[in-house]
Parts: structure tokens; C-alpha cells; sequence
């Protein structure tokens, strides 16, 4: 059944208020400030060394904030016990840049895992299990070993197994790693669809906006870890023909 | 499960290590509770593995082991035998030490070498590989996978081996002693019987799995200790080799001391 659209009392999906990472002596996020409303759709895109891998992770609560904070749908995860950090993330689905699938498990096996814990009887395991392989065009692959597959066929296992629970927030970092173009185009017409039948929240990020601008009704452009812009997508182009810093951020886009 | 996300080094690091380790064989027994109320599940892929690689793989090295001890006991005891008028004292005072000291010890570190390494080694890859980092995301304890198959795996075959091992020890060197000193087993049972009581063999039985409880959250903790970088992978491998060792012996001393 769709779940019903967001309204003003939803609290965002996202909001970063004064975040900044050191990694090893070196400010790699300096002072970002964000909110993303729930069902819209957030580009981070910049160059290589930028952030972008750094702040996904943040926002995953994979790693903690040097200072700042982070808030999912009202949660701030500082404060969040491991019970509610757990349950919090059964809310999120995460394509990972470098690949998390387990490599001595088959793809189905992997596709299955966010669903593990849940009271789901094997029929519906096995529908759930069914769909996203026809979604993401995985059929025949249910039984490879993930180190088999191409690189493009291990991103597609992946957004299939941040897909199977049906997140409200996705994070895909690195979109255009290991796809083509075209595919890359099938799959956000996929995401697409999936967002108008429910509220799917896209944090994804990508070197440039080339694939993501259509999409994406809010852009953040990173360099050095600081924001270059914040805003909304559509007014990026604009922006840059303005802005040198945003400009070479965005390496060329037109 | 807190995953740290920086070195645990100095006096600090080390308490973090301690707490990380209590805290990762509390989550352990808890999650067994569970599974035996049907409210989880056992990983059995990964508890296959682990019973694999601490049981099979080395079962042949340990009935090789204590074959050898066996001959090497019985080979002793036959010289002692010749020499002195003291077979009974002499036969107790070496199952004495074969059954609380010796084969315990010997089990703790076989087991603990095979598999506690191979638990480090697969904690601190699933960093690496970012296998981790997937579990997390997903809403799984990674300890799922790791620590709970593993640790279930090297307390029942730790169990197993201590029986298996005191019997192979004792029959081999019942064997060397009756072809040598013609000591009947009948003899040999009724010197043991009369040297070792049950307190002694259940101390005998207990230890290999207590030695396992406390090498396996090491283990796992030096897995996630060792961080995102490959070199790491060694460095909590030779880690918990040698924490695995030292943490036996002292363990096997303050039972001697405390327990007795």
C-alpha cells in the first residue's frame, strides 16, 4: 500500500547544523548547514576529495561528526542509543562507495539481509526478494557469488539491497560508479517511480550533475569540504555562470 | 555494538579494549537467549565455518599431539618404573598433570590459534572489505556473523576435544606402559581411579571452553581494533595469537591458585 506524501509536520529527513570532520589534521568538512525536507531529492556533487564519500558516511552514522550535528527524520544521532540508532537505520537504505555486499554470501543472500531481523514469512521474503531483482534487472544472478560480478552488476546488487525494505531514505553514494549512462538513466526513472508512489528521500552524490540535475530538486556542491553552494538544482546553472569557485567545482557543467 | 572509529592505543585504549570486549560477549549471550527463545536466529553459514575451523581443521593436529604426549608419558613412566618401587604415586602425579595442566592448555591454544585468529582476521576484513559498513547500515550486528557463530563453535568443540584428547593421551599411554611394564589396564584404571576424582576431570573438561570464552571477545575486539587498514588485518592476527597464549596461562594459574 503507498505510504501517505509527507506533510508540514514531518520533520526533515536530513538536517546538518554546523558540521565539520578532521581527519587526520585536516578539516575535510568545514561548517556545513542543511535541511532537506522528507521526499526530496539532495545531489552532492564536487571533485574528487571534496567530501561527498566523507559526508555520506556521516549522515549513515558510520562515523561521528568532529562537531555539529546530524538529524534523520527529527533524530539527532548523537543522542541516539544503539535500540534507536537500529531502528533509525532500519528507515535508511545506503549504496556505499568501494562496495559493502558480503563477499562469502550469494546475492540473494545479501539482498535479504535488511530483512533479516523482520517476522517475514519465507513466501514474502522470497516476493520482496523477487521484485527488486526484477527492478534492478538481476535475474538469473540470485545465486552468484558477489565477487563474480561486474562492478556494474555488484552497484545494481547493492541499490536492490537498500531498496528490499522499502527505506525512507536512500543514500547512494557514488551513482555513477560501475554504470553506464543508460543504465544509470533506467535506474532513476526506477527511483522515479518509486517516489511517486511513496516518499523516498535520494541523498545521492556524483562527481558533476550531469546525471542527477533532472532528478534532483536540491543541490549541495562541495570543494574542500566547505559548500560552494546550497540550494535548489535549478537555479545551479545559473549560479555558476556567475560564481568562479562554483564553477570549477563543477568541473565545466553547463 | 560501538565500533570505534580511532585507534585504541595507550592506557585508555586499553580499557576501551576491556569494555569493547565485555560489552561484545555480553551482546554475544544475550543474542544465544534469544535463539534459544526463538526470538533469533543462529547464522548457521557462518557457525558451519567456525565449526570448521575449530573443530576439523584441527582435530588432526590435536589427536597427533596427544598421541605424541601419550607416547612421551608412557615412554617416561616406563623409565621411572625401572628405576623406582612407586608406580602408583608416580602414575598419579603424571595424569595429575595431563589432565588439569597440560591438555587444557594445549587444547586452549590449538583451538584459540585456529580459530580466534581466524575470528580476528575476519572481523578486521569485514572493515576493510567495507563489508562492515554494510552491516551496519543495514541494521545487523556484525558480532552476527562473527563473534556469536564463532564463540558457540569453539565452546562445543573445545568440550569435545578436552574428552577426546584425555582419552587418546590416557589410552596411548595405557598402551606404551602395558606393552612395555606388562601394566594391566585393569591396574592402570584403578591407579587413576584412585588418583583423580570427579572434581579434578570436570576441571579438566572445563577449562578449554573457559579459555574459549575469553579468547574469543579478544579476538573479536582486536578485529575491530585494527580499523580500515589492510596492515591491520596482521597486526590483530599476531595480536591475538600471543594475548590468546598469555591470557591462558594466567587464566590456568589463577584457577590453580583460586580453585585448585
Amino acid at each position: 500500500m503507498p505510504l501517505p506524501r509527507p506533510t508540514a509536520t514531518t520533520p526533515p529527513a536530513l538536517t546538518l547544523t554546523g558540521l565539520y570532520q578532521h581527519v587526520a589534521g585536516r578539516t575535510a568538512l568545514a561548517d556545513l548547514t542543511l535541511t532537506l525536507p522528507a521526499g526530496e531529492w539532495l545531489l552532492i556533487c564536487g571533485p574528487n576529495g571534496a567530501g561527498k564519500s566523507l559526508l555520506s558516511r556521516l549522515i549513515l552514522g558510520l562515523d561521528r561528526p568532529s562537531a555539529g550535528t546530524i538529524a534523520l527524520f527529527g533524530q539527532e544521532l548523537e543522542r541516539l542509543d544503539s535500540g534507536a540508532m537500529h531502528r533509525l537505520r532500519r528507515r535508511l537504505g545506503a549504496v556505499l562507495q568501494g562496495g559493502s555486499l558480503l563477499a562469502d554470501r550469494s546475492v540473494l543472500e545479501n539482498l535479504l539481509l535488511p530483512l533479516r531481523e523482520t517476522p517475514l514469512r519465507r513466501t514474502e521474503l522470497a516476493r520482496a526478494a523477487r521484485l527488486v531483482v526484477t527492478l534492478l534487472r538481476l535475474d538469473g544472478l540470485e545465486h552468484h557469488d558477489p565477487r563474480a560480478l561486474s562492478l556494474g552488476q555488484r552497484r545494481r546488487v547493492e541499490l536492490a539491497r537498500a531498496l528490499i525494505h522499502q527505506p525512507d531514505l536512500l543514500v547512494w553514494d557514488g551513482v555513477a560508479d560501475g554504470l553506464d549512462p543508460s543504465a544509470l538513466a533506467e535506474i532513476l526513472e526506477m527511483l522515479d517511480t518509486v517516489r511517486r508512489n511513496r516518499a523516498l528521500t535520494l541523498i545521492a552524490t556524483d562527481n558533476t550533475p550531469a546525471a542527477l540535475a533532472t532528478h534532483c530538486e536540491r543541490a549541495l556542491v562541495l570543494d574542500h569540504g566547505r559548500a560552494v553552494y546550497a540550494g535548489p538544482t535549478a537555479t545551479l546553472r545559473e549560479a555558476a555562470t556567475d560564481r568562479l569557485e562554483l564553477r570549477a567545482a563543477l568541473r565545466g557543467w553547463r | 555494538m560501538h565500533y570505534p572509529d580511532r585507534p585504541l592505543t595507550g592506557p585508555a585504549g586499553t580499557l576501551e579494549r576491556l569494555g569493547l570486549g565485555a560489552l561484545a560477549l555480553a551482546d554475544c549471550l544475550w543474542l544465544y537467549l534469544r535463539i534459544l527463545g526463538g526470538r533469533a536466529r543462529l547464522d548457521l553459514p557462518a557457525f558451519a565455518t567456525a565449526l570448521r575451523q575449530s573443530g576439523l581443521s584441527v582435530l588432526p593436529a590435536l589427536t597427533l599431539v596427544s598421541i605424541a604426549l601419550g607416547l612421551i608419558l608412557g615412554r617416561q613412566g616406563e623409565l621411572l618404573l625401572a628405576g623406582f618401587a612407586l608406580p602408583d604415586a608416580l602414575l598419579i602425579s603424571l595424569t595429575y598433570a595431563i589432565a588439569l595442566e597440560v591438555i587444557p592448555v594445549l587444547i586452549g591454544i590449538l583451538v584459540a590459534g585456529r580459530a580466534g585468529v581466524a575470528l580476528a582476521v575476519r572481523q578486521a576484513g569485514l572493515a576493510v572489505s567495507g563489508e562492515l559498513d554494510g552491516l551496519l547500515v543495514n541494521g545487523i550486528d556484525p558480532i552476527r556473523f562473527t563473534l556469536a557463530p564463532t564463540l558457540l563453535a569453539m565452546l562445543l568443540m573445545s568440550t569435545a576435544f578436552a574428552v577426546w584428547t584425555l582419552l587418546v593421551t590416557g589410552l596411548t599411554t595405557g598402551a606404551w606402559l602395558w606393552a612395555s611394564v606388562a601394566l594391566s589396564p585393569a591396574r592402570l584404571v584403578e591407579t587413576l581411579a584412585h588418583g583423580i576424582g570427579p572434581a579434578d576431570l570436570i576441571g579438566a573438561l572445563i577449562k578449554p571452553p573457559l579459555f574459549a570464552l575469553l579468547v574469543a571477545p579478544l579476538a573479536c575486539v582486536n578485529g575491530i581494533a585494527a580499523g580500515r587498514d589492510p596492515r591491520g588485518i596482521a597486526r590483530a592476527a599476531t595480536a591475538t595469537m600471543l594475548g590468546a597464549i598469555g591470557l591462558i596461562l594466567v587464566v590456568d594459574l589463577l584457577y590453580l591458585l583460586l580453585i585448585g
